[in-house]
Parts: structure tokens; C-alpha cells; sequence
């Protein structure tokens, strides 16, 4: 009986030495393991043995089970896994071609630098606001300190609608109307963006465009508070290396007023034909509210007094993005558009 | 302004560059915004006197010209023809270079060597605004009396840098060199020299005897002076003035307007020479124009005036425009025997209007318009004729006629140091203070005490009314860039956008998220788009704002909808091959109460946007299909519950523009959300479109009423739900929302969802039918539901269907 049951293992492992594949092996499983399996049939010729030899002989069966049930294990281990590798292998794709294109709008760079600019001042505790872009000349000009016949309207030549209406010209109307809104003296702190108009038409000037007016109004408001904000916003909008300097100007709703300058973002200040090489940029008109317009709108120049900016939103976007031609902005070409 | 440095050195030393000088100027808010430099790329030219001319042996059209240039002669061979033996002229010596590029060599010319060249006022780069018509041919004549042999540059004046300013329209004193001068005493710390003027007033006869003047209109002129001169020899003047004038840029006239263009660019007092003998009665009357009045102006040119315009006129007829031009009929010119020099001053914005009305402006007009100091006009007019009388070219007669009838005294204008300093944020002392403000020539009033200084204010300036321009001054001249840099204190404020601009930015991402860019448009059209968009005649939309001056005829009328701007942009980027395209505009329209505008327009903010083209951009893994009505549609439809408004009906639709069987209308309480359509094909057609375009158009000020952001959130379900499966066949005419909402209706409490997910027209279903399937859930929140139930409901809802709308069930 041992000694059947030892060559039954030698066939069985000589059998299984010759496997190469999962359906031989399953098959020899069954011929040898199954319930009809020699192995099994060889369990069924233990009754005829004695009561001490059958122990002894039921050991051998299960060692044998045993040993065979590990190969074949082992065996369909390393089948499934060379399987797998074939079905791995089959499965492959070209990991170079485009991904699916998941469309995503872009929007105007006048919003996206407004965006920026709206978010800088508005950390600073500005609020946004706005006013009509067609605007009666009193808010557009007298009530900034800018009567009838007065020289600097021509800096401004404007598109009008009729004697009293016109198409604004600069944001600074927002100015008064919000400080005729508010109660007289209080604090006010806003930038009010929009778009303007003028009768300039050529390469470098468009009829419309965007300013940012700011406004800050409070007691013992200075110069140096002007300065100290105008700076603070250059440096986080074009970064903390540019130069900022500040220049004695003239507007007729500022006194003292000035103009901002900061160093040319295209060639750092050695000179070049953006900054037509002075090295220089003019960014900003600013300067403190005129006695007059804040008197003009019910707030005492002895009790407050504050200070007023304006900016181009185009002349920004133009120096952050390097954009040399005005025209982009409004010719809409999706080329120009969806850079940003 | 222009100011050549070496005119500025006439009243002030300084030893700055032109550019240190630039700079200092520029950052005490005196612009200089270029410098030139006269005779720029000129080299190795110099002036020639010709001694000897033959004609070229072997050409006709040439000459070979002999030249003495100081040190040696030269032969030249040239095809010049207006020059003769004793001609003083500039020579190009070998080497030297022109201005256009040109390098001289010695070379031969048909067998004649020629060692230089000749040179015309162009190849010297001369304005030719400055020059005579004959100077502008051929070569150069310079005068006679010039050195031979010198640098041309020296012999022209054109070795000097002149100064172009750009100056702000408050400091009107500095439109003259001596006031340039003034600012550059005061920031170089140079010693400013006004010049001396002596006159001996040789002539016999007083003025007062020889002239009247009268101002009949005192507050358009607050002064009328005059001088007369004898014996005047009208001729060329001197080469200095010669040179000074056209290095700002004037052209030379003869020495007696020479004078007074210089007195006024010297000094800033504009002033005017009239041929006294033409002057009817010697009596000048500064007057209003009568209607229809005409005269014809120093230019030539005669022109018809308005009786709101102030003349200068004799007792026959206006000889002047006052502050603008002079008259053809009282010129100066060579026959002038005697002269009436005047220095005047008007009122500004009197003169502002007629130079505008007459389209003329001048050297003189500007300067009136800016405001002069008519305390300076004596100074001007004895300036001028003591520079005539130095020059041998008249006499002075004693004593000046005066219309002054109320004086210009200095304007007072008071500060406090301390509030000074408070306004800039500074730490100047007030000696410093006081001190700039001397050295600007104001002068410190006795009765300031300690705390209140009182200054006189010089009367050039104008400007300085405030103690916000007592600040300026101080600030300007103490440097802008040395006050420190603060942040406002006071009062914490909350800042931030208003609910409206915060829904557009929410509106604007959401945008970008579907896919599309954004475009920014021209508020301005043109009446010819609205009618391309179909728009008729009586429709609110066509009652444009006019614009009373547009720039362009492109432009007149101010945008009633944005649907223009939009297919104009499709138009421009199909042009340009770029042919799909998904973009929107969110901006205000203008749109009057009535015409003529008697109150604001309104300005309502809407969101036009359009889809033309593939609605995927190509790639090999994606369909090449094109955008229809339901991608507009569902633009809107992510737009809306992305804002938490979602309970809106839609609707069949019209509007002019769109495809009348292709446009939807979203409402919600009886107001029209948004619009979305096909583009009518005649619409499309107008704008020269080939392609399919689906268009929606929102109205933000509605939306931004309905929209409810922060809406509390649903608990999810705890029990499973029961789905079925409805598919219905109708007659093509029923729409499907109306489907929908018939089975909402009829579904009974339970059915939470019905979803529409098959749309078949086709050789299935009987002709003039269609087929729907929709997917219907039932829900209940407490607890699970039994397909018995639920039968009960569907069945019910079949009936509905079968009963309102001859659906039929397919099973």
C-alpha cells in the first residue's frame, strides 16, 4: 500500500513537473486530488488495513495531499500571475494622445486685471462703487471743480448728448455722487470702477475705456496716506522691486496733485520705447481732494479732508500682460482672448 | 513751451546737464517731456563762400564750383543751380555725415573730382515751417555777412538744446522763458537776473498826444496799453533773435514782429504791432464784434465774426481779433513807417471761445487762455521797444497810453504751518517754509504772527488761491518723493462689492465654466445694426441716444442691446478663421425714458452671449458635432440654478432677432429671465453670417432679483426609491415640457423627479408623431414603498396622458 501510494505521488509529480498552463493543471487537480482522484481512490483501500497500520498510512495520504496540493498552488500562482501580465500587456494604450479637452472659457483681461485690482483695495477696506456712464456735466465737471469754460475740459474733449448730458469722461463723478450720498464728514473709503469716454481715436487711444477712481475721505487724512496707499497697491499689483515715484501735476479737483510714476516694467528703469526712455511709466493721476469739491458736496474742508485717485485699467493690463496695441482690447479676437 | 538752454542762461546760471535739468524740473511738476538737440547728427559741415564757377566739362547739368572754407579751397563739383560766385553756403566737407544717414567722400563725378558737397536746407534737417519759400530751394544761401569757414551749426544757432515742456494748464507763468527761469533759481539755488530795461525814448512827441486807446468792454479786458514808435527801418532781424526764435520753432518775420514774438516768449505778455499810419485816427477801441463783421486776419484768411467776439478796431473797422490775430490791413511791413505796440490783457474764456469758434489758435491765444499777469504788460511793452531802440530800428516816443480801469493788486492768501505739515504728513520747519515761498517771490505779509503766516501772492501766479496750493507749492519745491509714505488711520471700513457685483461675478465664473470667453464691445453703434438685428422702428429698442459729436460716423447712437457687438465680434473672428466660437458680454445698455434725454438714461446690465461652430474643440477623441439650440438653452440652464433660481417656466417665444419656431423664453413671476434662439437666417444674413449662430440673452437686473444663493440644504433620503419607465407617443405639436408638467400634475404626492431621457421622430412612430420616454422616481421620505402603490399612481398618470393629449402608451 506505501509503496503504491509512493509511486502514485512520483506519477503525480512527474505529471505535474510537465504543466504549462491552468486547464492542465486543473485537470491533473481533479485526476489526482479530486473526489475520484487516485489519491482519493487510494484513501478508499484503507479499510482492508489493520486498525494500527491505518494511522500510519492515513498520514502518508495527507502528506502526500499536501505536498501535492502546494505545487499546484504554487503553480496556479504563477499562471494567474503570467495571466495578468498577457492581459496587462494586451490592454495598453498610447498615453501620448491628447487627453479629452474639457472646454473652459476665459475671461476679458480688462476683468481679470480689475478683478485684481478691485481684490487689492478691497483688502484695504474699500468698497466698490459706481455710477452712470451717461452723467450730467454737473457731476462730470462742475462739481469737481471744473465750471463751464473752464481750460482743462479740453483734456478731456467729450463725447455729449445734449447740453447737459454727456457721455462721462473720467470715473470721478462717482466721487461726488458718493459723497453727496453720504452723510457730510463721515469716513468714505471707495474705488469705482467703470468705463469712460473720450474723442480720442487712434492707435494708442480707444473712445472707450476703463479708469479706477479711488476715494478716501476721513479726519486727517495726508499726502503721506495718499502716497502710503498708492504705493502699497503698485507693489502688489506689478510686485515689490518696482520703483514708484510721485510727481508734482495738475488736475483741477486736487490740490496738491501728482502724478505716479513707476519704474518701466519692460526694461527696469534702464530706458526703452515703452517708456520712451525716461525709464519711467506714468500709472496714475492723484492728490487731495480740492477744498472746493469737498465744499461743493457738503463736506468741511476744516473738519476732513482726503484724497483721490484714478488710474487706466487698459495702461495696466497693458504693462502686465506686455501688450502693445490698445485695439486688442476690443477687437475681440479669440487668439487675444483666450491667453488669459 | 520750448526753451533753449542758452536763452535760459540769459537769467540764470546753472551748470546741470539738460537731462539733470529736465529731471529737476519734471519732479517740481514742471514737465519736460523731450530735449533737443539742435543740429543733432550734423558733422563737419561748414560754410563756404564760392570764389570761383565753371561748368562741367562733360556734363551740361553740372557745375564745378570753387570754394573757400577758411582754411583751404576745395573743388566741388554740384547740380546746383540757384548759387553765383560771392554765395556764402554750407559745405559737407569729405567725412562728414548728414543727418538723413549720408557719409561725404571724395569722389569723381564725369572725370572731375569733387571734394564735398553742397547742402539744402533739407539735407541740414531745417523745419521748413521756418524757412522762406526761397530759402526751401535748392542749396542754402546763408546771409552774406556770415563767417566763412565756422561750424554750420554755430553759423545757423543750432549748437544749442532746447527744452520742449509739457506744461499744466495752472502755471501759466511758466509759458515764458523768464518764468522757466524763475523755477530753475529756485531749485538750482541760482540767482534769478530779470533784465534791465533803460529806455531813452528819443522821439519828440509824447504817445498820449499820438494814440487813444478805450476798453469798451472791462470785464473781457482788464488793460490796454501801448507804445508808438518812430522811425522805424522794418528789415530782417539780427541773427541772434533770427536763431532764438526758430529754435523754439517760430518762423522769422522782420525785426518788429521778431520783438514782439520774443518780448512774449521772454516774458509771456503776448502783444501785437500795428502799422500806425494804416491805423484809422491812431485810436484802437477793444470792443465786441458786430454780427457779420468781417476781417481778414494776418494769415490771409478773411473771416466773419459773431458779436460775442472781442475785437481791436479803429474807427473805421476791427484790425484785430483781440487775443487771437492780428488784421491784414494794419500789418507791419516794410513800408512801415511808424508803429503802435501793443500789450493787452483779456479775459480768457472770451478768448477761449472765439479762438474755438474760429478754429484759430495761436501762440497768443493759448497764453490768454491760461491767464497772463497784467501787471507785466507795461514791463513787455518797454521790454519791446527798449530791444527795438538798442537795435537802431526806431524811435521812442516818451510815455505809454494806459487803458487800465481797475488795478491787480497781489492776492492774499493765509496757512498755518502746522496744518501744512498735518495735510502733507511732513516735519517741515516753518523757516524752511517760509523760505521756498521767498525764493517763488512771495512775499511774507507783516501781519502774520506765529501760528498764521499771510503771504502776497506774485501776480503771475494765478493758480495759488488755497492753503491746499500753499501745500502744493511747498510740497513741490521740498521734493514729493521725501514725504514720508503713511497709511490712513481713523475709522475701520467694511468695504467690499455690492450684492449686484458680486452675482455678476458669479455669473462671469460660471460662464468661463460652460466654456465660454468673454468679449467687450463699443458702447457706440450704429442705427444701420439695429436694423440688421431686424428691430423696428417703434420698438423700444431702436430709440438709441444720439451722440451730438461723434468721433467717427461709425458711431452715433449709444447701444440699445448688446446682440450687436456680439455678432459683429462673430463676424470679425470668422474673418479670421476662427470658427467656432463661444462668447458672451455682460454690460450695460442705454436706453432713454424719452428723446430728447431730459433725465438719465437707463443703464440696465445684460448678458448677451453666442455659439457658432463645433461644440467640442477638435480632437481625436471627441465628436466633430455642431452647437444647436440646446447648448444655448443649457448655458442658460447651468446659469440659473448655479444663482438658486430654479422654479422659472419656459416657454415658446419671440423676438425679432431669432428664428421664430427656435426661440424659448425663461419667466419667472410674469418677468423674462432670459431669452435663447437660433439667429433669424435674415438677421444672420444682414451681418454677412453663413453659419448657424444660437444666441441667449439675459436680463441681470431680473435675475438678480430672483436669485437665492444660501438655500438651506435637503437632508438625503433614507429610504430606497421606486423608478419607472413611461414612454408616450404624441402628436408632433405637443411640446414636451408640457409632457412634463402634465405628469407632475398627475403623479400624485410620491413622484419626486421625472426626467425626460428619449426624443425619437422617426419611421417607429406613425408620421406626425413622436415618441417620448421619460424616467419617473418615487419617493417617500419615512419610509419604503410598495409597487402596488405606485401602480396606482402610474396608472393614473397614463390616464391623464391618454385623456388631455392623445398620448398613446407604447409598451
Amino acid at each position: 500500500m506505501e509503496q503504491e501510494l509512493q509511486s502514485l505521488k512520483q506519477l503525480a509529480l512527474v505529471d505535474l513537473s510537465q504543466v504549462d498552463n491552468m486547464d492542465m493543471l486543473n485537470e491533473l487537480r481533479v485526476k489526482y486530488l479530486g473526489k475520484k482522484g487516485s489519491l482519493t481512490s487510494a484513501l478508499k483501500g484503507m479499510g482492508a488495513l489493520s486498525a494500527e497500520e491505518r494511522p500510519r498510512i492515513g498520514q502518508i495520504v495527507n502528506d502526500i495531499r499536501s505536498e501535492l496540493e502546494a505545487i499546484i498552488q504554487a503553480k496556479s500562482e504563477t499562471f494567474k500571475q503570467a495571466e495578468l501580465a498577457r492581459k496587462l500587456a494586451s490592454e495598453k494604450i498610447d498615453v501620448t494622445l491628447p487627453g479629452r479637452k474639457v472646454n473652459i472659457g476665459h475671461q476679458h483681461p480688462l476683468t481679470v486685471t480689475l478683478g485684481r485690482i478691485k481684490e487689492i483695495f478691497m483688502r484695504m477696506g474699500f468698497a466698490i462703487a459706481e455710477g452712470p456712464e451717461v452723467e450730467q456735466d454737473y457731476y462730470n465737471f462742475e462739481a469737481l471743480n471744473l465750471p463751464k469754460d473752464h481750460p482743462a475740459r479740453d483734456m478731456q474733449d467729450s463725447f455729449y448728448i445734449t447740453e447737459e448730458f454727456l457721455m462721462r469722461t473720467h470715473t470721478s463723478p462717482v466721487q461726488v455722487r458718493t459723497m453727496q450720498a453720504a452723510t457730510p464728514n463721515q469716513p468714505i473709503r471707495i474705488i469705482a470702477p467703470g468705463k469712460v469716454y473720450r474723442r480720442d481715436y487712434d492707435a494708442t487711444h480707444s473712445p472707450m475705456f476703463h479708469q479706477v477712481e479711488g476715494l478716501v475721505i476721513d479726519k486727517n487724512i495726508s499726502f503721506a496716506d495718499l502716497k502710503g496707499t498708492l504705493e502699497l497697491f503698485i507693489h502688489e499689483i506689478f510686485g515689490k522691486d518696482v520703483g514708484v515715484r510721485f510727481r508734482p501735476s495738475f488736475f483741477p479737483f486736487t490740490e496738491p496733485s501728482a502724478e505716479v510714476d513707476i519704474s518701466c516694467v519692460m526694461c527696469s528703469g534702464g530706458g526703452c520705447r515703452v517708456c520712451s526712455g525716461t525709464g519711467w511709466l506714468e500709472i496714475l493721476g492723484a492728490g487731495m481732494v480740492h477744498p472746493r469739491v469737498l465744499e461743493m458736496s457738503n463736506f468741511d474742508p476744516d473738519k476732513v479732508s482726503g484724497f483721490a485717485f484714478g488710474m487706466g485699467v487698459e495702461r495696466i493690463a497693458m504693462l502686465l500682460y506686455g501688450i502693445d496695441d490698445l485695439r486688442l482690447f476690443y477687437e475681440n479676437d479669440l487668439r487675444f482672448l483666450r491667453q488669459f | 513751451m520750448q526753451a533753449p538752454i542758452e536763452w535760459l542762461k540769459e537769467y540764470v546760471e546753472f551748470t546741470q546737464t539738460p537731462e539733470v535739468l529736465a529731471e529737476m524740473l519734471t519732479m517740481a511738476g514742471i514737465p519736460v517731456e523731450g530735449i533737443r538737440y539742435l543740429g543733432k547728427d550734423i558733422e563737419n559741415i561748414v560754410t563756404g563762400k564760392i570764389i570761383e564757377i565753371e561748368k562741367h566739362p562733360n556734363a551740361t547739368k553740372l557745375s564745378i564750383c570753387k570754394l573757400d572754407v577758411g582754411n583751404e579751397v576745395l573743388i566741388i563739383v554740384t547740380g546746383a543751380t540757384n548759387v553765383s560766385v560771392g554765395n556764402v553756403v554750407p559745405v559737407a566737407l569729405v567725412g562728414a555725415k548728414l543727418p538723413n544717414g549720408l557719409e561725404i567722400k571724395a569722389s569723381e563725378l564725369r572725370g572731375v573730382m569733387s571734394y564735398g558737397m553742397l547742402c539744402s536746407t533739407t539735407e541740414l534737417n531745417i523745419d521748413s515751417k521756418l524757412l522762406s519759400a526761397k530759402e526751401k530751394e535748392g542749396i542754402y544761401i546763408l546771409s552774406e555777412d556770415t563767417t566763412i569757414g565756422i561750424d554750420i551749426r554755430e553759423a545757423l544757432g543750432m549748437d544749442d538744446v532746447v527744452l520742449e515742456f509739457e506744461l499744466t494748464a495752472n502755471r501759466a507763468d511758466c509759458f515764458s522763458v523768464l518764468g522757466l527761469a524763475r523755477e530753475i533759481a529756485v531749485l538750482t539755488g541760482g540767482t534769478l537776473k530779470k533784465p534791465m530795461i533803460h529806455l531813452h525814448e528819443t522821439a519828440e512827441e509824447r504817445a498820449a498826444n499820438l494814440v487813444k486807446v478805450a476798453i469798451e468792454e472791462p470785464s473781457l479786458c482788464s488793460r490796454f496799453a501801448a507804445r508808438v514808435l518812430q522811425n522805424v527801418k522794418v528789415g530782417p532781424s539780427p541773427k541772434w533773435l533770427k536763431h532764438r526764435l526758430q529754435a523754439v520753432g517760430m518762423r522769422s518775420i522782420n525785426n518788429v514782429v521778431d520783438v514782439t514774438n520774443y518780448v512774449m516768449l521772454e516774458m509771456g505778455q503776448p502783444m501785437h504791432a500795428y502799422d500806425y499810419n494804416l491805423v484809422s485816427k491812431h485810436s484802437l477801441t477793444v470792443r465786441k464784434a458786430q454780427t457779420g463783421e468781417k476781417i481778414t486776419t494776418l494769415d490771409g484768411i478773411k473771416r466773419e465774426l459773431t458779436s460775442d467776439m472781442l475785437v481791436i478796431a479803429d474807427q473805421v473797422q476791427a484790425v484785430g481779433i483781440a487775443g487771437v490775430m492780428g488784421g491784414l490791413a494794419t500789418e507791419v511791413t516794410s513800408n512801415t513807417q511808424n508803429v503802435i505796440l501793443e500789450a493787452a490783457s483779456f479775459n480768457g474764456v472770451s478768448i477761449r471761445r472765439t479762438s474755438k469758434a474760429l478754429g484759430l489758435r495761436s501762440e497768443a491765444s493759448g497764453r490768454f487762455e491760461r491767464g497772463i499777469d497784467t501787471v507785466n504788460s507795461i514791463r513787455a511793452l518797454d521790454r519791446a521797444a527798449k530791444i527795438l531802440e538798442d537795435m537802431g530800428a526806431c524811435q521812442v516816443c516818451p510815455g505809454i497810453v494806459d487803458s487800465y480801469p481797475s488795478m491787480v493788486l497781489p492776492r492774499q492768501v493765509s496757512f498755518i504751518p502746522q496744518r501744512v505739515n498735518a495735510y502733507l504728513g511732513t516735519e517741515i520747519s516753518k523757516s524752511e517754509m517760509l523760505e521756498i515761498l521767498r525764493s517763488l517771490e512771495f512775499a511774507i505779509d507783516t501781519n502774520s504772527d506765529a501760528d498764521r503766516v499771510i503771504v502776497n501772492v506774485p501776480t503771475w501766479r494765478g493758480d495759488v488761491q488755497y492753503q491746499p496750493d500753499i501745500c502744493e507749492e511747498i510740497a513741490r519745491i521740498y521734493g514729493y518723493n521725501k514725504i514720508p509714505t503713511t497709511t490712513p488711520g481713523g475709522n475701520i471700513l467694511r468695504g467690499g462689492q455690492e450684492y449686484t457685483q458680486s452675482i455678476v461675478d458669479v455669473i462671469k465664473t460660471s460662464l468661463t465654466g460652460a466654456g465660454l470667453d468673454e468679449i467687450i464691445s463699443l458702447s457706440f453703434t450704429h442705427p444701420q445694426v439695429l436694423d440688421k438685428l431686424n428691430i423696428a422702428n417703434d420698438h423700444v429698442l431702436s430709440k438709441a441716444i444720439t451722440v451730438l459729436n461723434p468721433i467717427t460716423d461709425d458711431f452715433p447712437i449709444l447701444r440699445t442691446t448688446l446682440l450687436g457687438g456680439i455678432l459683429e465680434t462673430i463676424v470679425r473672428n470668422l474673418s479670421k478663421k476662427n470658427d467656432d466660437i463661444k462668447i458672451y458680454e455682460l454690460g450695460a445698455v442705454y436706453l432713454p425714458e424719452q428723446l430728447p434725454l431730459d433725465t438719465l438714461p437707463k443703464e440696465p446690465l445684460m448678458l448677451c452671449g453666442a455659439l457658432v461652430g463645433k461644440r467640442y474643440e477638435l480632437s481625436w477623441n471627441q465628436g466633430k458635432d455642431i452647437v444647436d439650440f440646446y447648448d444655448a438653452k443649457g448655458v442658460v440652464e447651468v446659469l440659473l440654478p448655479g444663482l438658486g433660481i430654479c422654479d422659472y417656466e419656459v416657454t415658446v417665444g419671440e423676438h425679432m432677432s431669432l428664428h421664430p419656431g427656435k426661440t424659448a423664453i425663461f419667466m419667472k413671476e410674469g418677468k423674462t429671465l432670459a431669452t435663447v434662439g437660433e439667429l433669424h437666417p435674415q438677421v444672420a444674413d444682414a451681418f454677412g453670417i453663413q453659419r448657424k449662430v444660437y444666441v441667449f440673452e439675459v436680463n441681470i437686473e431680473v435675475v438678480v432679483n430672483c436669485v437665492k444663493l444660501l438655500a438651506k440644504y435637503e437632508t438625503l433620503p433614507k429610504f430606497p426609491a421606486i423608478h419607472r419607465d413611461l414612454a408616450v407617443m404624441l402628436p408632433l405639436t405637443v411640446a414636451a415640457e408640457q409632457v412634463t408638467q402634465a405628469i407632475l400634475a398627475s403623479g400624485g404626492p410620491l413622484l419626486s423627479d421625472v426626467r425626460l431621457f428619449d426624443v425619437y421622430v422617426g419611421e417607429q412612430v406613425a408620421n406626425g408623431s413622436k415618441s417620448l420616454a421619460f424616467s419617473l422616481t418615487y419617493r417617500d421620505k419615512t419610509r419604503t414603498l410598495t409597487d402596488e402603490e405606485i401602480d396606482v399612481f402610474y396608472k393614473n398618470t397614463v390616464d391623464h396622458l391618454e385623456k388631455t393629449m392623445e398620448a398613446k402608451i407604447r409598451s
